[in-house]
């Protein structure tokens, strides 16, 4: 009975050991087929391999997809430009491919690097799910966790439990028909295991890195490939910022009252840096835009970096520019302008960029502007 | 919670729990054996997952007294495996029962207990490798479509095979693109990777040079965004191409002497402006100074391609046969071999070394701020923004047209003065009620006098801005607009209704009672919202105290709130009871992300800690909010109901 079972065991180890060299075997050759480089490889794991081949065999069908159906894309991007106003239709014949040099590959290549350096942020493509089917290799710069770490994996587990309903309505969105080609920008954490000091620790202790998403919603008919999102995740940068003649800098409290402003605010918008002192941005914005720095300021409360996007602010003599903020919660107000709410532990700040020279001057649009027209 | 997750677990070991041992297919067994060589590598990688599954409990059933490796426990093992998915529902109950008991367990039990748990972490980790595992297979079986037609549920090694073969089709497919050994291996095809790159991003690599804005390159999808091909502005000057305003801006970003004394750097930690280093003007140049600006570049709509018919988003003015598209253009100085970038390559021989500037432009997205369901103007609608007490401080352009007055006749002014005495009632009720929602509230119907002295009939979509940090009403934003007469209406019933207001007007009924008929209708007009927003400030004065209180802790759990409580008190503490079981969960949520605070603060990034101490609590929940919301709008009502009739009889108008 004993020996039999014995065996029996013998039998089935065997058998075991000869379905996971088999199996193993399998894996490599998967793992061998992947594009990646052979230090990555052989520390893959088998989870890891099938991940990548996932993404891999995804990316390949969005791909071919997107070459494929290039005319219904531009249709549904078309819609979307009736609804959104801005889309761009992506490219018809010009990557043809076949008559490709060597040369030209290299070329493409240079140029897509340069880009991708320039841009200052990675390239990912997400699933409806949430899925990183793809994200560009100089992600470890950002995040400092690799391209092969990362693809594959769910965005939801590397993004600020917060931002999940967020992240989850833009990618909602998505399936709807009617949003092809739709834009997208929000802003999210991320965990980043970089350190300040550039060095990349292990994932427990990673920090939360604010990135602004921007990108558009990629509907692809094959059913295998499914509708996906491609992103453009940058930094937001406030730090470093060269600052031009036609940028303001400005200190708010958190509610969004001015308490500092640079002096180059009276040569672009009129008011002198004092009389803002107290004021509220959404005094001085134009009424239309009130949700567009609601959110912006819900960013900042919540994430601490944000961008406000396009809005109008008014011009102290009537009429208003195109603006742009890149806002930051900074911890304290500096001491030699903590004049007023000094108490304050946090403030705004905010690096306002000009997009417009100053549009109807004549037009008094808000109570102030009609007191400054006439007392001045 | 989670100590007691694990205690049940070991618990679950001592109780000899009903196995299945149905037959198996050859799958599971075979990842079994796989997982137990990756056994280490997942407590590594797992880590990502941890946070979703931590907190389930989750068992493997079957005793598993023996040693971890000993052969003797493999057979049973692995059937087991099979059924798991069908025992699941089981062992969840046999775990319910347990946790119960663990309850009621003695002290030496404990002991045992313990010793158990050290093994529980990796039991758990076992599953969730195995339960991944198969959610892989089963993924990946799904897209590859020579699994597709099979209905039944292929093993493992199958689906595996079927992925080599398809992986090994798609590489004969793909033109080389992974074949090319002078590059290091990228998943993607480099010109794959810029089609993306350029569908996520509307935009262009540009790159120019310093001295004279000549336009040095630029990747082809400019042409997609200006209109413009690639060979049209190369070698042009780019200024050219700029708006004239915005020259300068340009002009400036391209020269390095101009920009020293403007170069500040802001340290987003501490807020405080590096001053530059010592400005050397040519180290400067190539460093790589970074550059972030906007500016508007000339779209073309010549070429007479499809383009043509598309309404550019960004673009501002009609000039000449231009628009001009905003651009976000980010980017470095770099020193560059002249000969390298120059794609005609003779201009810039002389210099072996050429200062130019690398950016990336990106067509500004400002659309996606503004979904079509949110204001927008159309001709007949026209935006205010009221102060609290309604008076205007911000009246759009198009008013002029719809109601005839300019901006700065209505500006200051309050909006009361303007309604039909028959429509007072109802939208004082509304501005009340306004401050008291977040909601955009419609208003009824009503007649708005016009300069002419007619009426015009509009709707008006109503809401208050509540700061996001105060959390204090600001001011009432209404988008107004003209309700066309149903085409049972002539023109001529128009008139008569506009001249029977007139008719009205001139006779000056109040109608809100309790107002003594004796004032003038503007003046008493005014003090309607006047008095509506001295309701609310009191409320705001009354509840200082608690919503002071409340800056800290929030609720996800208004709901539990009142909406409508008698006492300010109870409210306010049911609001902190709600406040600290939110706060509780917080924290909870906050260490199940594997996510330390503590790390932050370690790592020295006051900003991000400070934001998380303090303003992620009191901010995120704006639910908080409600509740204090929810006690203004008791106190409202009680003030209305006690007083509707009496409140304006103890005011003292100051005329």
């Amino acid at each position: 009975m004993t020996a039999d079972k014995e065996k029996r065991r013998v039998i089935s180890r065997e058998a075991a050991r000869k379905r996971r060299q088999v199996e193993s075997e399998v894996f490599r050759d998967l793992s061998r087929l992947l594009p990646l480089q052979p230090s990555v490889r052989s520390n893959l794991d088998k989870p890891s391999v099938i991940r990548l081949t996932l993404s891999y065999i995804r990316m390949h069908a969005l791909l071919k997809v997107n070459f494929a159906t290039e005319a219904e894309t531009s249709q549904s991007v078309k819609y979307g430009d009736v609804l959104e106003g801005g889309e761009e239709v992506c490219d018809g014949g010009q990557d043809g491919g076949e008559k490709e040099t060597e040369e030209a590959t290299e070329e493409a290549s240079g140029e897509t690097q340069l880009h991708l350096s320039t841009l200052e942020g990675f390239l990912m493509v997400l699933s409806s799910e949430g899925d990183m089917v793809y994200l560009s290799d100089n992600v470890s710069k950002y995040m400092g966790l690799t391209q092969t770490e990362l693809m594959g994996h769910n965005i939801f587990d590397f993004t600020h439990p917060s931002d999940h309903e967020e992240i989850r309505f833009n990618l909602q969105r998505m399936s709807e028909g009617v949003w092809c080609g739709a834009t997208r920008t929000f802003v999210l954490r991320i965990k980043s295991t970089l350190t300040q000091r550039g060095r990349s620790t292990n994932l427990k202790s990673a920090t939360w890195k604010v990135l602004h998403c921007q990108g558009r919603v990629r509907v692809c008919s094959a059913p295998s490939a499914g509708s996906c999102l491609l992103l453009t995740c940058q930094p937001l940068p406030l730090s470093h910022t060269l600052l031009s003649s036609h940028t303001f800098t400005s200190q708010h409290s958190m509610d969004m009252r001015f308490t500092h402003c640079d002096q180059r605010v009276t040569l672009l918008l009129g008011y002198s840096p004092v009389e803002l002192l107290g004021r509220s941005i959404y005094d001085l914005c134009h009424t239309l835009d009130t949700d567009c720095l609601t959110k912006n300021h819900l960013n900042l409360c919540f994430k601490s970096q944000s961008v406000s996007g396009q809005y109008r602010m008014l011009v102290r003599g009537g009429g208003y520019v195109w603006v742009e903020s890149h806002c930051a919660v900074i911890p304290s107000v500096r001491a030699s302008k903590s004049r007023f709410r000094s108490y304050q532990p946090l403030c705004i700040l905010c690096v306002t960029y000009i997009l417009s020279g100053v549009e109807e001057p004549s037009l008094l649009l808000s109570l102030d502007q009609t007191i400054n027209r006439y007392l001045s | 919670m989670k100590s007691i997750i694990q205690h049940t677990g070991g618990l679950s070991l001592l109780f000899p729990i009903p196995t299945t041992t149905a037959g198996g297919s050859t799958c599971a067994a075979a990842l079994r054996s796989l997982q137990r060589a990756h056994r280490l590598q997942s407590v590594g990688m797992s880590a990502g997952d941890s946070e979703g599954t931590a907190g389930r409990p989750e068992e493997e059933e079957g005793p598993r007294q023996a040693g971890p490796s000993l052969p003797a426990v493999e057979l049973p093992r692995k059937r087991k495996g099979d059924v798991e998915e069908r025992s699941d529902d089981h062992v969840q109950q046999s775990l319910d029962f347990e946790m119960e008991d663990d309850l009621s367990r003695s002290e030496g039990e404990d002991q045992q207990v313990k010793m158990k748990c050290f093994r529980e972490p990796h039991r758990q980790i076992e599953k969730r490798r195995r339960d991944k595992m198969n959610n892989l297979i089963d993924e990946l079986s799904a897209m590859i479509p020579a699994c597709q037609p099979l209905t039944r549920r292929l093993d493992k090694l199958t689906v595996l095979r079927k992925a080599v073969h398809h992986l090994k089709g798609l590489k004969v497919g793909s033109s080389g693109a992974f074949t090319d050994t002078n590059h290091k291996p990228s998943i993607l095809h480099q010109d794959d990777l810029r089609h993306l790159l350029l569908s996520a991003a509307d935009g262009f690599l540009l790159v120019v040079s310093c001295d004279r804005a000549k336009i040095l390159f630029l990747s082809e999808s400019v042409s997609k965004i200006l209109n413009f091909s690639q060979l049209e502005l190369t070698g042009q000057s780019l200024f050219d191409f700029i708006h004239p305003k915005d020259i300068n801006k340009v002009k400036e970003q391209l020269s390095s002497a101009e920009l020293h004394p403007r170069q500040r750097l802001i340290d987003a930690t501490t807020g405080s402006q590096v001053q530059a280093d010592s400005p050397v003007r040519a180290s400067h140049l190539s460093t790589g100074a970074r550059r972030a600006f906007f500016c508007r570049m000339k779209h073309s709509r010549l070429a007479g391609n499809h383009e043509d018919k598309r309404p550019m988003p960004s673009s501002f003015k009609k000039k000449d046969s231009y628009r001009y598209c905003t651009l976000h253009c980010t980017g470095y100085m770099r020193s560059w071999p002249s000969s390298q970038m120059d794609p005609e390559g003779e201009a810039e021989k002389e210099t072996s070394y050429l200062s130019c500037l690398v950016m990336v432009c990106r067509l500004h997205p400002h659309v996606s701020h503004h979904p079509p369901k949110d204001i927008t103007v159309k001709p007949t609608e026209f935006v205010t923004r009221c102060a609290i007490d309604g008076k205007f401080t911000f009246v759009d352009q198009q008013a002029t047209t719809v109601v005839g007055y300019l901006p700065q006749e209505v500006l200051g002014t309050s909006c009361y003065e303007y309604f039909h005495q028959d429509d007072l009632q109802h939208l004082a009720e509304t501005h009340r009620q306004v401050l008291r929602s977040k909601e955009k509230i419609e208003t009824q119907r009503y007649k708005f006098k016009t300069k002419h002295g007619s009426y015009v009939s509009l709707q008006s979509q109503w809401f208050s801005f509540t700061n996001p940090w105060t959390k204090e009403v600001e001011f009432i934003v209404s988008s107004n607009r003209v309700i066309s007469r149903g085409p049972g209406h002539t023109k001529d019933e128009e008139e008569a209704i506009g001249s029977k207001a007139l008719q009205e007007d001139t006779k000056q009924i109040p109608i809100i009672p309790g107002l003594s008929s004796g004032l003038g209708t503007m003046i008493y007009a005014g003090s309607i919202g006047t008095q509506i927003a001295n309701e609310l400030i009191d409320t705001y004065r009354m509840n200082s105290s608690p919503s002071s209180g409340a800056s800290s802790p929030f609720g996800s759990a208004q709901e539990k709130c009142p909406l409508v409580s008698p006492q300010t008190s109870r409210s306010a503490s049911s609001r902190e009871d709600t406040a600290g079981s939110s706060s509780l969960s917080q924290s909870d949520s906050r260490t199940a992300a594997g996510t330390s605070s503590g790390t932050s603060e370690s790592t020295g990034e006051p900003s991000q800690l400070d934001l998380d101490n303090m303003v992620v609590p009191g901010l995120s929940s704006f639910s908080n909010d409600e509740a204090a919301m929810a006690v203004i709008l008791s106190l409202l009502e009680t003030d209305i109901s006690m007083g509707q009739s009496g409140q304006f009889e103890d005011l003292h108008w100051p005329f």
